[in-house]
């Protein structure tokens, strides 16, 4: 499990490098190769990507089961929804004041709730979304409670002389493709970082790690913020995307979601919640399942992935990546 | 920092748990360069003076000096990073799933990033540091006899080799003094060897001091300048390991008088 | 105003009631399995649903309602214990909870596929009003009351005298000592879960005739409620549930009408957090389980 090792000598054609080309081409080309549709399902799973990856920074490398995602998700998208409506900001301030936001609020409820652990840190969390929609209900001054945040401009940004508007699907596509881009870069650096070894080390066994000078209880509440600051920077995305909030971003089944993303595509592997993503939102939303269908089925996968596929697709994906890289 | 100072000193130690007083006012040092060794019968307190004297638990009284500098009070990791103070655990041994060489970086890591927020650097200087953490660490795998394993996840090898991991991962941060939590327990008399062999290297070539829990009399008498014996959370009796082992009271707190 | 607070107290108890039947199994599931039960409140559902479609559709009386409610949830219950509830025992924490959000998940929304999402009305049950020391209280609500009085008194009864009670005060003090005498732990967890999830029913069918609407969403608030009831109580003690039930029941009922009624169902997770961050193990021992 070295990080850097890497085959000494390749015997048979490395396909990697070709592969990673041709993604990044599908990607780049997808807009006008599937429908508007397909299109759309491709944004919301990008969107969903970001909070996956801060959770996959929390569970998959930290060790700690969290529901709270769907919270921070909510402070992200209302953050950047009231930005929007009250000061007409442009898109990259939203998205930055979200991600802050949402990070900064994680500290003060990261405290407390780190101190626990196990299936009260999970409930805890699972507080947090709970309380988050009541907020969202009842602060009808800010939020106009029930009725929602309405009328969120689409992004538009002002550089210097240059400001546009990103107005169509496929140019939101790009966008959401940026940020989620610039998101699985982030969360590849953290884990590639001294810090991600720590990260791997708490989960593994924290007393050891601690023994060794790891602090890790400041670890814990920074990967906590990060992942909190992954999970803004996503809300404002849906913000601006669906042009409303609601008090219903805050909801369980979202956190849900998130954890299928990342235990599904693989814990504690950037790829697999890239790979996470397209599969279990981008897939479900293009087929356009019913709502009810597609938790019934979301359902289905946890129990498979408690039971009997407990390391989702990682071990897949790691042989096949070993495997087009040429034999050693 | 006195060279004739005592690397360790602690004093007064008191725990209680509830009503149980698992340490009652024990004192003792460890002098620089030297290999103690602390023993006594099962539930005489041993371990909780360990946890005390580390950061794990917090003692109701006392005071624990390292190298001058009072450290009562101090996190377990604060302890390790900033005092150079190291201890195992006698169940607690490896990172399961990483493998070898990983363990070791690990182990020296937070003593070559000055701040927590360097850690999260991908540079130049960082990839720098961690290549010489790569070396130093291959260098302690091959003394621990695991280079052929260094690939493989810690937690397919056996107790003892694992317990060779963590040997080799706490001489990583160049360690002023390190806490030996059963060193010996549960592994093969091959391996004890090796361990010897490895406490000793560590000790003379690069005058790391330590204390030594350990039930394995042999092994006591044979590495520890100086032992210590506590009994029912009170120290008994201190002295060289031969007048210890033929010390009346300590037969008798072994036997249970 | 005295006389609104006192009635409002009486309110909180039979909601109270309610609470406590229900979480009175979850706590007993806990017991045995170390484990949260984040599906429970769908139990509480599907007993709901069951009555409703016997008094709607089959056109039979409350009374067989009831029957029919129970009965379903109980078969229900059975084969999710088989397939996954003895699956946890002995796993990790993170591994019941991500299991029973899978299940709450599969329940749930089978319902509202098969039924719809929308509202039903419940139509069943005794909701005249009647008159007793001068409080005027609906017929259900007395049921209520006497129903939850006479579960509690059983499961002392149960849980001191019969086989199952034992086995299950056996399985929570030491799951490895079973094991070694005998004690088939799968099968306890299996029946104590089944249990549970009746107990459960039971709760959501004699409410429903208050409640009037059935939804398929209405677990989940259920099972929200029912968490914060069971820490407050000592997680496993079925006495602490009992007072904690109770005091979340009067507790809500006085924020609805002093406060605001909205505010009255995040009542629960703010004590809980509160509490986990306050006293961790709850306001009741866990030693003293069952």
């Amino acid at each position: 499990m070295s990080l850097t090792d890497t085959a000494p000598q390749a015997r048979r054609r490395d396909l990697r490098i070709p592969l990673a080309a041709i993604l990044v081409v599908a990607a780049l080309a997808a807009p006008f190769i599937g429908t508007r549709y397909v299109t759309h399902s491709l944004i919301i799973a990008l969107i969903f990507m970001l909070p996956a990856h801060g959770l996959n920074l929390l569970v998959g490398y930290t060790g700690l089961l969290s529901l709270a995602q769907a919270a921070f998700f909510g402070i992200g998208a209302y953050t950047a929804g009231l930005l929007a409506v009250h000061y007409d900001t442009p898109f990259y301030v939203n998205l930055l004041a979200a991600g802050l936001v949402s990070g900064l609020l994680a500290l003060p409820l990261g405290i407390p709730a780190l101190r626990l652990r196990a299936t009260s840190f999970v409930m805890c969390t699972l507080g947090f979304v709970i309380i988050g929609q009541a907020i969202a209900k009842n602060w009808i001054s800010v939020t106009r409670g029930d009725m929602g945040l309405s009328g969120i401009p689409k992004p538009y940004f002002e550089l210097g002389p240059l400001s546009f508007t990103v107005t169509g699907t496929t140019s939101f596509y790009y966008l959401a493709l940026a940020v989620a881009a610039l998101g699985t870069l982030a969360a590849w650096a953290i884990v590639r970082s001294p810090a991600g070894r720590n990260m791997v080390a708490i989960r593994e066994n924290e007393t050891l790690a601690e023994s060794l000078g790891v602090p890790t209880w400041r670890y814990k509440l920074i990967v906590f913020m990060i992942s909190a600051a992954f999970a803004g920077v996503g809300g404002s995305l849906y913000a601006h995307y669906l042009t409303v909030v609601s008090p219903l971003t805050f909801q369980m089944y979202y956190s849900t979601t998130m954890l299928i993303i990342v235990l599904g595509g693989g814990a504690g592997m950037i790829s697999g919640t890239v790979f996470g993503s397209l599969l279990f939102v981008g897939l479900t939303e293009a087929l356009r399942v019913a709502p009810e269908v597609r938790m019934i089925a979301y359902g289905f996968c946890l129990l498979v992935l408690v039971f009997w596929f407990k390391k989702g697709f990682a071990p897949l994906i790691n042989r096949f990546w070993n495997a087009i890289g040429g034999s050693k | 920092m006195n060279a004739h100072l005592p690397i360790l000193e602690i004093k007064n130690l008191s725990k209680s748990y509830g009503a149980v007083k698992a340490v009652n006012d024990v004192s003792m040092h460890i002098n620089r360069g030297e290999i103690a060794g602390l023993i006594g019968p099962n539930g005489s307190g041993k371990s909780t003076f360990f946890d005390c004297s580390t950061g794990l638990a917090r003692p109701d009284t006392g005071k624990v000096v390292l190298d001058g500098q009072d450290i009562t009070g101090w996190s377990l990791n604060r302890i390790a990073r900033e005092g150079r103070m190291l201890r195992s655990f006698q169940k607690t041994v490896t990172f399961k799933a990483l493998d070898v060489e990983e363990n070791l970086i690990i182990a020296g890591q937070m003593f070559t990033f000055p701040t927590l927020a360097s850690t999260f650097g991908l540079g130049k200087l960082s990839r720098s540091r961690i290549a010489a953490l790569r070396e130093r660490a291959r260098e302690l795998i091959k003394m621990a006899g695991l280079w052929d394993v260094r690939h493989q996840p810690a937690g397919n090898l056996s107790g003892g080799q694992q317990k060779l991991i963590q040997f080799a991962s706490m001489l990583m941060p160049e360690p002023k003094l390190i806490l030996l939590d059963e060193p010996m327990a549960g592994i093969n008399p091959k391996i004890i060897e090796r361990v010897v062999d490895t406490i000793q290297y560590a000790n003379k070539s690069l005058g790391v001091s330590f204390l030594v829990i350990e039930h394995n009399i042999d092994v006591v008498t044979s590495i520890c300048q100086r032992v210590v014996v506590l009994d029912q959370g009170a120290k008994l009796v201190e002295g060289l390991p031969h007048d210890i082992i033929q010390d009346q009271r300590v037969r008798e707190a072994y036997l249970g008088g | 105003m005295f006389s609104t607070l006192l009635e409002q107290v009486v309110n909180g108890i039979v909601t109270g009631s309610v609470y406590a039947i229900v979480a009175v199994g979850m706590t007993m599931i806990f017991g045995v399995l170390r484990a949260i039960n984040f599906a429970h409140g769908e139990y509480y559902m599907l007993g709901t649903f069951g009555a409703w479609f016997a008094t709607d559709y089959l056109g039979l009386s409350y009374e067989a309602s009831i029957v029919v409610g129970v009965l379903s949830t109980v078969v229900v219950a059975y084969v999710v214990g088989q397939l996954v509830m003895r699956r946890m025992v002995g796993a990790p924490a993170e591994s019941g909870v991500l299991a029973t959000l899978g299940v709450a998940l599969i329940l749930q929304n089978t319902v509202i596929f098969v039924f719809g999402g929308g509202y039903k009305f419940f139509s069943g049950g005794y909701i005249e009003p009647v008159s007793i020391l001068g409080f005027t209280l609906a017929e259900q609500r007395i049921i209520i009351l006497v129903v939850c009085l006479l579960v509690f008194v059983g499961l002392e009864l149960m849980v001191t005298y019969s086989r199952l009670g034992m086995a299950m005060r056996a399985v929570s003090q030491n799951v490895e000592c079973c094991g070694v005498v005998g004690i088939d732990v799968p099968q306890v967890v299996l029946r104590t879960f089944v249990l549970g999830a009746a107990l459960a029913a039971l709760s959501g069918v004699l409410t429903a005739p208050v409640n009037v609407s059935v939804y398929g969403g209405m677990g989940e608030l259920i099972t929200f409620k029912t968490l914060p009831i069971i820490i407050m109580g000592g997680l496993g003690n079925v006495r602490g549930t009992f007072v904690a039930a109770m005091i979340l029941g009067i507790a809500e009922s006085l924020v609805a009408t002093y406060i605001g009624l909205q505010y009255r169902d995040t009542v629960g997770f703010a004590t809980l957090i509160l509490m986990l961050m306050w006293r961790p193990h709850g306001l009741f021992s866990t030693q003293a389980r069952f």
